[in-house]
């Protein structure tokens, strides 16, 4: 431990870096939090865009280009990269749903989203994945979903890879990605280099508690500096309460104003306008939907919500892996993805960060055996499968429900079918670790030992139990609650984004996906919104 | 389906558990203990919560605990930790892990659900653990919920905190310097 102690990260210091917002404070860019507003203020505009992550943010420039006055409304507060240290401990609090701490009703499923100007694009980790083919045509023979082929996409996603600089990651991947590169050449199993949403990146590793030097393109440094640059309004620290509905028609919205622990205070507010945007997530936006009473016969928010289950195993190497350094994600591995589109459930590889305070909970347990544990952590592994969900009738996802404060509950369980799932991730993951030269490995399960070969693992790993609670079944995806079709029974939004029982609503985010994505999905809100948001702003400007 | 969660709560699946949590809440509403105030300088934590907590901290932290931090500085920056977070909780996280405080501030609901009789000020590390495993490995959903909620809650806070870097040899984040006087 004391050779540990002298050790120091390879970039000891991040300076010299402009942060955009404030720059754009002082050139008068219109952005307040709901609390500097009068009770009962009256905002107004063209467009209302409910949410800035990824759908919200895309949306915003585009409308704002359109020379359209948008009005951005956002839950979380305003961050930027000043306030960006690299510590878990302001980060999850500042720029998280629930600090981090968002889980399922059963407690079982821990849930990483963004909480702040930019969504969860500010936290994320840069995979930048087109929808896998498989999935569009999935939806479109599953669910009759228009105009969104691998084809008709591909220029959508195109002009969002250009805008957010996505390119594939040149540089060489940190130890961590390169177990899983190294462990999957050894066994013949197929691997990728990741697509990332970066410009200028440092390799610092630290993505996930805000890009500290802006090289990440999430919607924060990009198209919400470029629609407010344009005139468009953000109002931050606004949780909208409820829309305000008149026969088909969305009026507006009721805000509350929330205070630095984002609790709501007394202070609310109104915006009104003609066309409504909803972009608040796959969780949020069908809370909202159903605190408001929205026009709903088939009684079909909140369902077939999907978070790619995702499972962990841990590898333990003699060499250093320091898996909290360098770009956390750059090697994948869609090998066991494809194998039946709709049968046994697929799972994508990838690899997580490892900073202490989410590896602790990652490792599960207590006591001197998760001590012992969290003193590997320099030359600690992990690999994640993210399990695709929604694909196969056994999986039609959770389902959003209201506690009786009007905030959400995330009803979502492991059941047999993605339990199989589970257990065949943790075989092919625990295979490719000891593939790369892992001394022992183990799963995030209560009851995992430390394995020491392929055989024990395998052995061990069959006996565990599907115990809710006992295993880490984690998500950064969450997806569906609002979804596209074109089978009004069926679904709620069509193919162009826009709400079936209401004329002026359109739904821009990840929560009108019919099924989980099978890769990270924010390229996939992106060019959806990118599509959708365009043609929308076309027709607004003829009418 | 392993799990079933037809029901609100906490409370389902076992008959016991659901008896004695709606009992405890029951009991805890009855004696005001649920009604009780924050403890001074804190958001939502209760002084019967942060004895509960600070009696796990060390059982469930290990050696990594209290650090290179004096004991007393460990427990109050570990609780005011807890506490910013679970204040951030919605509704019903939130509203579930309060239901758990209450009832472990009752001694015979406290034996009832596995624990010592004894205060949580007064149990040993031995009764920390026992009650710790028991719900770790229970049959019961709800205890499991409670095992995972607690350890998480705790670990997540505590190894956050760079006075435990050197235990867990984390070299610790680069140094951010900012512009202060932008051209």
């Amino acid at each position: 431990m004391t050779e540990i102690l002298h050790r120091s990260p390879a970039i000891a210091e991040v300076s010299g870096i402009v942060d955009p917002i404030r720059a754009g404070k002082k050139a008068g860019w219109n952005m307040q939090p709901a609390s500097a507003f009068a009770n009962d203020s009256l905002l107004s505009a063209d467009v209302l865009i409910i949410g800035t992550g990824a759908g919200g943010g895309t949306a915003a420039e585009i409308f704002a280009n359109a020379g359209l006055k948008v009005l951005m409304i956002e839950e979380g507060p305003l961050k930027s990269s000043d306030d960006f240290k690299m510590d878990e401990r302001e980060a999850y609090h500042d720029l998280y749903q629930e600090s981090a701490g968002r889980m399922s009703k059963d407690g079982a499923m821990s849930i990483l989203q963004g909480r702040a100007v930019g969504g969860t694009t500010v936290i994320n980790w840069t995979s930048s994945f087109r929808t896998p083919s498989h999935t569009l045509e999935h939806w479109a023979a599953e669910f009759g979903i228009q105009g969104m082929s691998p084809d008709e996409m591909a220029p959508w996603f195109a002009k969002m890879e250009e805008r957010l600089g996505v390119a594939l990651w040149a540089t060489e991947p940190n130890k961590n990605n390169a177990v899983l590169r190294d462990g999957a050449q050894k066994l013949g199993v197929h691997w990728e280099t990741i697509p990332r949403n970066v410009r200028g990146c440092w390799n610092l590793g630290y993505c996930g508690t805000g890009c500290p030097t802006n090289a990440k393109q999430s919607m924060l440094v990009t198209t919400i500096p470029s629609a407010l640059e344009k005139g468009a309004q953000l109002v931050y620290s606004a949780r909208v309460e409820r829309l305000i509905f008149a026969g088909k028609k969305v009026l507006g919205a009721e805000i509350v104003a929330l205070d630095e622990h984002h609790r709501p205070t007394a202070t609310k507010l109104i915006a009104k306008a003609p066309q409504i945007i909803l972009a608040a997530g796959a969780i949020n936006g069908p809370a909202l939907m159903l605190r408001s009473k929205a026009p709903d016969p088939h009684k079909l928010i909140g369902k077939r919500t999907f978070f790619h289950p995702t499972t962990f195993t841990f590898a333990e190497f003699a060499d250093y892996i320091d898996p909290y350094y360098g770009a956390p994600q750059s090697v994948h591995s869609d090998h066991y993805q494809w194998q039946s589109v709709t049968g046994a459930v697929g799972f994508k590889l990838e690899v997580p960060p490892l900073h202490p305070g989410l590896t602790a909970v990652l490792l599960m347990g207590h006591g001197i055996q998760h001590f012992q544990d969290m003193q590997k952590l320099p030359h600690l592994h992990s690999m994640i499968a993210l399990l695709r969900d929604g694909f196969n009738e056994q999986s039609q996802g959770g389902q959003i429900e209201l506690e009786s404060d009007g905030t959400p509950i995330i009803d979502y369980s492991i059941n047999d079918y993605l339990w199989d799932g589970v257990v065949r991730s943790w075989q092919a993951m625990v295979e490719i670790q000891f593939a790369a030269g892992a001394k022992a490995v183990r799963v995030s399960h209560v009851d995992s030992p430390w394995y020491s070969t392929l055989e024990e693992a395998k052995a061990g790993i069959a006996k565990l139990s599907s115990r809710s609670n006992s295993f880490t079944a984690g998500s950064a995806h969450c997806m569906g609650g609002l979804i596209m079709g074109e089978d009004q029974t069926r679904s709620l939004v069509n193919s162009q984004g826009k709400y079936h029982h209401l004329d002026n609503l359109h739904v821009f985010d990840g929560s009108v996906f019919p099924t989980s994505i099978g890769a990270n999905p924010q390229l996939t809100i992106y060019g959806m919104t990118c599509k959708n948001a365009t043609a929308l702003a076309d027709k607004l400007k003829t009418a | 389906m392993s799990i079933t969660t037809s029901r609100r709560g906490f409370m389902q699946l076992s008959a016991t558990s659901m008896a004695i949590l709606s009992m405890g809440a029951g009991f805890a509403s009855l004696t005001g203990c649920s009604k009780l105030p924050a403890a001074s300088g804190y958001q939502v934590l209760r002084a019967g919560d942060i004895e509960f907590l600070s009696a796990l901290a060390p059982v469930v932290l290990a050696q990594s605990y209290p650090g290179t931090l004096s004991p007393e500085v460990a427990q109050e920056r570990l609780m005011h930790m807890l506490d910013k977070l679970i204040t951030t909780l919605q509704g019903y996280a939130q509203g579930q892990l309060m239901m758990l405080f209450d009832v472990v501030q009752s001694a015979p609901l406290r034996v009832a659900m596995d624990a010592q009789w004894a205060s949580w000020a007064q149990a040993s590390a031995a009764d920390v653990e026992r009650f710790l495993t028991s719900w770790k490995a229970s049959a019961i959903p709800i205890k499991r919920m409670g095992y995972g909620s607690l350890s998480k809650l705790l670990c997540m806070c505590w190894y956050q905190q760079p006075e435990t870097f050197a235990s867990s040899g984390y070299p610790g984040m680069p140094k951010k310097v900012n512009i202060t006087h932008p051209a």
